[in-house]
């Protein structure tokens, strides 16, 4: 992690999804305009903005929970309205901003129900399930509550639970809209270590997941990204490894703010510093 | 992964094999609560058929069942026992009903009898009543068709892009309120007899009910047994979240509205079987659920625990100012209603908050 990353897997990985010329709209209002994106495989690709910018609505586009009112979607180069739901459920996981469990459901119960796309009406278990669910409850570190109450738990201990719900479909592409929200520094840190670890190719050298996310915080953004999107009104205003393109000049335009960019002394990333001091007695 | 790593199976079920391929998840407490409901049920059933006009010793009772000749034929066998059949499939149908919409809406106050489903099946047969139709072999018929009707309208009337469950529940309560005032007016133009007729039937009543009426929701049942058995696995998906059940690959629209549809006819088929019996399809499924602690509504479990609290409470409804009996809708609210006040008051299981829906 230490190391500097460069920008050349970026241009030369390869993308299951694809996104053409994407519009979206609630009712009348028109939120995405005519997007174009491609994914990179096996990277963290995080989706930044000012509030209202549509990068929430796009990851919703993305997981099929919107439906397009002009472009597509593509999954391997078709349109996701064209496939079963349930196919896409097996390449595609995705966790929303707040997810809500069944009343006094148990922790194990909550993540094996991340199975449902592997399952049938007469195989409710298998020995995979069983595997995929054990594992997942690993990574995430919720081993131990396994028997606890969701209803129970603390806001950082749920939102691991519900990440492991979403390991737990063992989907090649994970997209998690804003993760950290309602979490501790700690915390926020936690989870995102653990998805830039779900990236990381496994032992025997198969590509690790793919992950898209929406982050608020621009500083993590840049620390955790391999791909970074900025987008405002509903454009991208600029892609690419966040070394590349998190300037003083693309924090102004994006957020309107004037910025320092210093590296960070920990990973070399940039780190945004908001540019006019906070005056402790404003001047009359 | 080795073998020594603790394997995580959802706490508190059991994995059955059936066959080669079939891998069903049991709820260990959920299937110790059918068993003792089913021992309740026998227990009752039994008391059901010896209490009367005239006492039938248990042994006798027995007998008939099986079929063995017995002097008391005529009381258990041709009176009691139609009546009480027709009880048990009525309380059961409620109950899934009841556990059905209510999963549906996420709510556990929505039920039949609460968002128009009974309203509607009141206002058409008693319309049909006020307009001279008083045939026993038609009236069950229309109620199905007003219960059907009432719950098509107000889905229609819900449906704005997607079924939203709050909204679902508010706009059933409109329309039950809509109809019961419609079924007023009936009442008031029409004839005093048959208001008075009309009144029974309201209140939810077995009195007078027997094989011919056990016959064609025992039909029902049976015929929608796979649909059941579908609706048990597919509660869970819908328990969720929107957002994170389609990322599930649920397809919800569609769900939704196959489980919806099946309370729907259970409900209206129970209703017009035995007229609207109140409180069971609301009170069956949130005992169950508060009894098996699972993180659904136990389809099975409450089918059972409507059956028991209808059977019960005609029990009752025929014992307690004998030799008048009374309607067995007046019971069920009478026993289920304080056992829930007190199942909540003790606050054991769910029950706690984001009892409401989605936003």
């Amino acid at each position: 992690m230490s190391s500097t990353r460069t920008s050349d897997a970026t241009a030369t990985a390869t993308s299951r999804l694809t996104v053409r010329e994407l519009t979206l709209a609630y009712e009348d209002r028109t939120v995405v305009h005519e997007l174009d994106l491609a994914v990179p495989d096996g990277q963290v690709t995080v989706i930044v903005g000012p509030n209202a910018c549509g990068k929430s609505t796009t990851l919703r586009a993305l997981g099929r929970l919107l439906k397009p009112r002009g472009g597509a979607v593509l999954l391997d180069g078709t349109e996701l309205s064209k496939i079963p739901t349930r196919k896409i459920a097996q390449s595609i996981g995705l966790l929303p901003q707040t997810p809500v469990a069944p009343e006094a459901i148990s922790v194990s119960d909550l993540v094996a129900r991340g199975r449902q796309p592997h399952q049938h009406w007469w195989q409710q278990w298998s020995q995979e399930d069983e595997r995929a669910v054990t594992d997942a409850m690993e990574r995430t570190d919720v081993t131990a509550l396994g028997d606890r109450s969701v209803d129970e738990l603390s806001g950082g201990q749920r939102q691991r639970v519900w990440i492991a719900m979403a390991l737990a479909q063992e989907t090649d592409l994970l997209l998690l809209d804003e993760p950290t929200t309602y979490l501790d520094i700690a915390h926020q840190v936690e989870v995102l270590d653990l998805v830039r670890r779900l990236t990381a190719p496994a032992a025997d050298g198969t590509r690790g997941r793919t992950v898209v996310t929406v982050l608020h915080d621009l500083n993590q953004a840049a620390r955790y990204a391999d791909h970074l999107v900025a987008m405002k009104a509903g454009r991208i205003v600029a892609e690419g490894h966040p070394n590349d393109i998190v300037t003083a000049g693309l924090v102004r335009e994006v957020f309107g703010l004037d910025a320092v960019i210093v590296p960070c002394p920990v990973t070399g990333s940039p780190l945004v510093v908001p540019g006019a001091p906070w005056q402790a007695t404003p001047e009359l | 992964m080795s073998d020594t790593t603790v394997r995580v199976r959802p706490a508190g079920y059991h994995v059955v094999r059936i066959g080669a391929r079939g891998r069903f998840l049991l709820h260990r407490r959920a299937t110790v609560v059918a068993a003792a409901l089913v021992v309740s049920l026998a227990a009752v059933c039994v008391a059901y058929l010896c209490v009367g006009e005239s006492f039938v010793a248990p042994g006798e009772v027995v007998k008939v069942i099986l079929g063995q000749p017995s002097p008391d034929e005529l009381v258990v066998g041709t009176l009691r026992l139609p009546r009480m059949v027709v009880g048990l499939l009525v309380g059961a149908a409620f109950g899934i009903a009841g556990a059905l919409i209510q999963t549906v809406a996420r709510n556990p106050l929505a039920s039949p009898d609460i968002i128009g489903i009974s309203q509607g099946a009141s206002a058409l047969t008693v319309g049909a009543m006020t307009f001279g139709v008083t045939s026993y072999t038609v009236l069950p018929y229309l109620s199905v068709i007003g219960g059907v009707a009432a719950a098509a309208l107000v889905y229609v009337f819900a449906w704005r892009g997607g079924l939203h469950a709050t909204r679902f529940v508010l706009i059933g309560i409109g329309f039950a309120i809509a109809l019961r005032s419609v079924t007023t007016l009936f009442l008031t133009k029409g004839d005093y007899l048959v208001a008075q007729q009309a009144q029974i039937w309201m209140t939810g009543s077995l009195n007078g009910r027997g094989w011919s009426e056990a016959a064609p929701i025992g039909w029902t049942l049976l015929i929608l047994l796979p649909a059941v058995l579908w609706a048990a696995r597919a509660q869970r998906t819908v328990s969720m979240d929107d957002d994170t059940a389609t990322a599930l690959g649920v397809r919800l629209g569609r769900v939704r509205l196959g489980l919806v549809a099946l309370g729907v006819v259970l409900a209206s088929v129970a209703t017009g079987t035995a007229g609207p019996v109140d409180f069971v399809a609301l009170l069956a499924p949130q005992i169950a659920r508060r009894m098996t602690r699972t993180a659904q509504i136990p389809l099975f479990c409450s089918a059972l625990l409507g059956a028991l609290i209808v059977v019960f409470a005609d029990l009752l409804a025929r014992r307690l100012f004998s030799p008048t009996e009374l309607p067995v809708g007046v019971l069920t609210a009478a026993v289920g209603a304080p056992y829930l006040i007190w199942l909540i008051i003790r606050g054991h299981g769910g029950g706690r908050g984001r009892s409401g829906g989605t936003a």
